[in-house]
C-alpha cells in the first residue's frame, strides 16, 4: 500500500533518471517529457555505476530538490557475477545518497522478489525470491531504503513488453518478432501458463504518478489480468496474419503454472489510472514496431 | 432474598446487560463515571442503537437506578465490570479504561460482594485483579450487535471463569445466573477467557471458509447460495453456521480476538498461521466491492455518480468500526457519492463530494451505480422497479443479495453479488 506525501499531484521540480538508456528508463524519460517535467536522464555513458568515479559523479549531479528514479540494472541477473555487479551498482547510488539529501526516490524493482507460490500476489506477499534476479531486486530495495531519509517507493513490475525491449524472452516480444519475420509463433506445449504482462508505457505512467504524489511504500505494476501464452500468441498471430505452432518444452513444465496479481492497492493509490489491456498494448506495439 | 446486581460501565455491553437483568426482575444499579451519560440515561435517552433495548429499559425502568456516584454500588451483592473495551485498527485492546474502572469500583464494594469481569479481556487478565479470588469471576459475553437484547435475555449458556472451578459459586451470583435457565459452565479463569476467543475463532473460521469458496464460485460458475442449504443440513456444520459470505470481519470484537491469538502465539511460540490467514482473508474480502467497481463498472473517468446504501458495519447497529462501507468510500474520492443509512449520519465520512440522502430512493436518484453495503431490513423493502425509475444508470452492486438478483436482472440491471458467477453477471451486462 502506498502513502502519498502529496495527496494531490504536484509536479516534481526535477527528476533524475539513473538508467535512462534502458528500455524502462527510456520510457520513463519520455513520460517525463510528455508531462513537461525537467528531467536529467543518466545513461552509462554519463555515469557508469561500476566505475570508481560513479559516487562523486552522482554527488555532483544530485540536488536536495531532486526526485530520483533508479532503474539501472544488468537484467536479468542470471549469474552470481551479474547479481554482484548489480549490487555494486546500487551500492554506488546508496553511497551518493548517504551524503546527498534528495526529495524522493523511486526504485524500479520487479515481481521476482516474491515467492513463487504467492498467488494471487499482493504487495504484502512474502518476499522470498527463488532466483538471483529476484534476490538482486530484493536486496536493492533494502539497500536503497536504508540509504536515504527521503520517501522511497518500490515499483515492482511484472513481465514488461514493448517494441524497444532488448530481450527476447518467451512472450509478447518474441512472438511479435517471430511474426514480423514471417515465422510461426512458437509456444511451448499447450502454452497454457497464464501470466500478467504490462506495457512499458504503463510502467512509466505509474512511475510518473508515484513521482507526482511523492509516494512511499511498494506497489506492484501489474494489470491484474493474466493471459495464457497461447492466447497471447494467437492475438499476435491475428495481428500479423501469422500462425501459432506448439513446440515440445525445452525442459519440464515450470512449477509456476499460473500467476495472478491482486491489484486492489493500485485502485486505492491511483483510482482513475487504467492499465492498457493486453490486446490494445500489443496493437500499439505493432503500430510502433512496423 | 433476591440479590441486587450492579453494573459498572454503561456502554453497549453494560446497557444490554442492565436491561436483561432488570427484565428478570432483579434490582439493578447502573453506574458510569460519566455524569453526562448517566443524566441522559436517567431521562430515558440511550446512546446506542440496539433493537428492543429502549423498550426493555422503559418496561423495567422501575427496577433500574442509574448513577454516576460509585458509592451507589455499595449495596450490590454482585457487581459486573461491563464496559466495552476499545480497540485500535489492528485489533489491539486498550485495557486502560477498564483497569481504571476496576480501580474506581473496588474500594466501594461491600465486604461480601462478588466481582464479575464481563468485558472483553485477554487470558490472564482476571487472575491479576487484586481481589479475593473466591469472589472474583470472569463471565463470557457473547454479545452480537443487532441481537444483543435477545442474547442477553436468553443466553445459550454461561461460561464462568473461576479461581477454583470445583468450589461453589457464591449464592448471590448463583441465584442470579440460575434465573436465566441456561447451562452454567464453571472453568478456570484462563479457560473461560480463552473460551470467548475460541468461540470467535470458530466463527471467523467458518466465515473465512464461506468467503474463500464464495469467491471461487464467482469464477467457476457455481452459486454459493445453492451450496449453503446443503451445508446447513450436515450435522457437523449445522443450521446456524456462519457460512454466509461477507465483506470481511468487522465491528472490532472478532478482530480483537484474532489479534490476541496471534499475540499470545507469538509470546509462547505456538503456531497460529491459520489465524493470520483469516485476518488476511478478511482484509482481502473487505475490498470486494472496490474490485468489482474497478473491474466491471467504473471507467477511467470521474463522471460516474454512485449511490451508497448503508454505512454501519452491519444491520441493526450504529457501529461503523472497521465498516466495509467506510473503507470503500475512502477509496472513492474521485467520484461524487450519495449516501443513506437509517441510523448512521454521513457526517462520519471524509469525502470531498458527498450528498447525505434522506431515503433509499433519494440516494438512488440519478446515480449511475447503486451499492448496497449494509443489509438493513429497510433496504429489502425497496422495489427494484422504483430503483430503475430513480437511477440514471443500470448497475447494482449488492454483495449481500438484499434485493432479488433475478428481478434486478430482468429489469435490465447489471447485478453483482457475493458468491454468484461473475461471468453470468458480466454476461448479463
Amino acid at each position: 500500500m502506498l502513502i502519498h506525501h502529496h495527496s494531490k499531484p504536484s509536479m516534481p521540480s526535477r527528476v533524475v533518471v539513473i538508467g535512462a538508456g534502458g528500455f524502462v528508463g527510456g520510457a520513463i524519460v519520455r513520460q517525463m517529457g510528455l508531462d513537461n517535467i525537467p528531467t536529467v536522464g543518466l545513461t552509462r555513458k554519463d555515469v557508469d555505476l561500476l566505475q570508481p568515479d560513479a559516487v562523486d559523479k552522482l554527488k555532483g549531479i544530485l540536488q536536495p530538490t531532486d526526485s530520483v528514479v533508479v532503474v539501472s540494472a544488468i537484467a536479468p541477473a542470471k549469474t552470481v557475477t551479474m547479481l554482484m555487479d548489480n549490487l555494486r551498482m546500487v551500492e554506488a547510488v546508496c553511497e551518493a545518497l548517504a551524503s546527498t539529501p534528495i526529495h524522493h526516490l523511486v526504485y524500479i524493482s520487479s515481481d521476482a522478489v516474491y515467492t513463487d507460490d504467492a498467488n494471487p500476489v499482493r504487495e504484502d506477499s512474502p518476499r522470498a525470491p527463488t532466483t538471483t534476479h529476484g534476490m538482486m531486486h530484493a536486496a536493492r530495495e533494502l539497500m536503497l531504503s536504508a540509504s536515504t531519509a527521503a520517501p522511497v517507493v518500490h515499483l515492482r513490475p511484472t513481465l514488461i513488453y514493448g517494441v524497444a525491449d532488448p530481450h527476447n524472452g518467451y512472450g509478447p516480444n518474441r512472438f511479435r518478432r517471430q511474426a514480423i519475420k514471417g515465422e510461426p509463433i512458437q509456444i511451448f506445449g499447450e502454452g497454457e501458463e497464464q501470466r500478467d504482462h504490462v506495457l512499458v508505457d504503463d510502467v512509466a505512467r505509474i512511475a510518473a504518478l508515484a513521482l507526482s504524489h511523492r509516494s512511499e511504500g511498494a506497489l506492484n505494476v501489474v494489470t491484474g489480468v493474466s493471459t495464457s501464452f497461447k492466447d497471447i500468441a494467437e492475438i499476435v498471430a491475428k495481428q500479423f496474419d501469422g500462425t501459432v505452432v506448439s513446440q515440445p518444452r525445452p525442459g519440464p513444465r515450470p512449477h509456476l503454472v499460473h500467476r495472478f496479481f491482486d491489484v486492489t492497492n493500485t485502485y486505492k493509490a491511483f483510482p482513475t489510472f487504467r492499465y492498457t489491456p493486453l490486446e490494445n498494448g500489443l496493437e500499439l506495439s505493432k503500430q510502433g514496431g512496423i | 432474598m433476591s440479590p441486587i446486581i450492579g453494573y459498572a460501565g454503561m456502554t453497549h455491553l453494560g446497557l444490554n446487560s442492565v436491561a436483561a437483568s432488570a427484565a428478570h426482575e432483579f434490582e439493578i444499579v447502573g453506574f458510569d463515571p460519566d455524569p453526562d451519560r448517566i443524566a441522559q440515561l436517567q431521562k430515558g435517552v440511550i446512546h446506542v442503537n440496539e433493537p428492543g433495548l429502549q423498550d426493555l429499559l422503559t418496561a423495567h425502568g422501575k427496577r433500574l437506578t442509574f448513577s454516576s456516584q460509585v458509592e451507589s454500588l455499595k449495596k450490590c451483592h454482585v457487581v459486573y465490570i461491563s464496559s466495552d473495551v476499545a480497540t485500535d485498527n489492528e485489533g489491539q485492546s486498550d485495557l486502560g479504561g477498564i483497569q481504571d474502572l476496576i480501580a474506581t469500583v473496588l474500594p466501594h464494594l461491600s465486604p461480601t460482594a462478588v466481582l464479575v469481569i464481563l468485558c472483553q479481556v485477554p487470558p490472564g487478565f482476571t487472575r491479576n485483579i487484586p481481589f479475593s479470588s473466591d469472589r472474583l469471576f470472569y463471565q463470557v459475553e457473547t454479545l452480537i450487535f443487532g441481537r444483543a437484547v435477545e442474547r442477553a435475555m436468553s443466553p445459550e449458556r454461561y461460561i464462568i471463569g473461576c479461581d477454583i472451578p470445583e468450589r461453589d459459586i457464591p449464592s448471590s451470583y448463583k441465584t442470579f445466573l440460575e434465573a436465566f435457565h441456561c447451562p452454567i459452565l464453571p472453568m478456570q479463569y484462563e479457560s473461560a477467557e480463552l473460551a470467548k476467543i475460541s468461540i470467535n475463532c470458530c466463527l471467523v473460521g467458518m466465515i473465512s471458509v464461506a468467503n474463500t469458496l464464495a469467491e471461487l464460485c464467482e469464477h467457476i460458475g457455481a452459486d454459493w447460495q445453492e451450496i449453503v442449504p446443503a451445508l446447513r443440513l450436515d450435522k457437523r456444520i449445522g443450521p446456524h453456521a456462519y457460512i454466509s459470505p461477507g465483506l470481511g470481519v468487522a465491528g472490532g470484537n472478532l478482530e480483537r480476538d484474532l489479534a490476541t491469538v496471534c499475540r499470545l502465539a507469538g509470546e509462547h511460540g505456538t503456531e497460529a498461521g491459520v489465524v493470520q490467514a483469516w485476518i488476511d482473508n478478511s482484509r482481502y474480502r473487505k475490498d470486494w466491492v472496490l474490485r468489482i467497481l474497478h473491474s466491471y463498472v467504473l471507467g477511467n473517468t470521474s463522471e460516474m455518480r454512485l449511490g451508497i446504501l448503508g454505512l454501519a458495519y452491519k444491520e441493526d447497529t450504529h457501529s461503523t468500526k472497521n465498516s466495509p462501507s467506510l473503507a470503500l468510500i475512502a477509496c472513492l474520492h474521485d467520484w461524487p457519492i450519495q449516501v443513506y443509512d437509517p441510523v448512521v449520519s454521513s457526517s462520519v465520512l471524509d469525502h470531498p463530494s458527498v450528498i447525505a440522502a434522506g431515503s433509499i430512493l433519494d440516494a438512488a436518484r440519478d446515480v449511475d451505480v447503486l451499492v448496497i453495503m449494509t443489509p438493513w431490513a429497510e433496504f429489502r423493502e425497496v422495489k427494484p422497479v422504483d430503483l430503475r425509475q430513480a437511477m440514471k444508470g443500470r448497475v447494482i452492486v449488492d454483495p449481500f443479495q438484499v434485493l432479488s438478483g433475478s428481478e434486478c436482472t430482468a429489469l435490465g440491471f447489471q447485478y453483482y453479488s457475493l458468491g454468484r458467477p461473475l461471468l453470468d453477471q458480466v454476461a448479463n451486462s
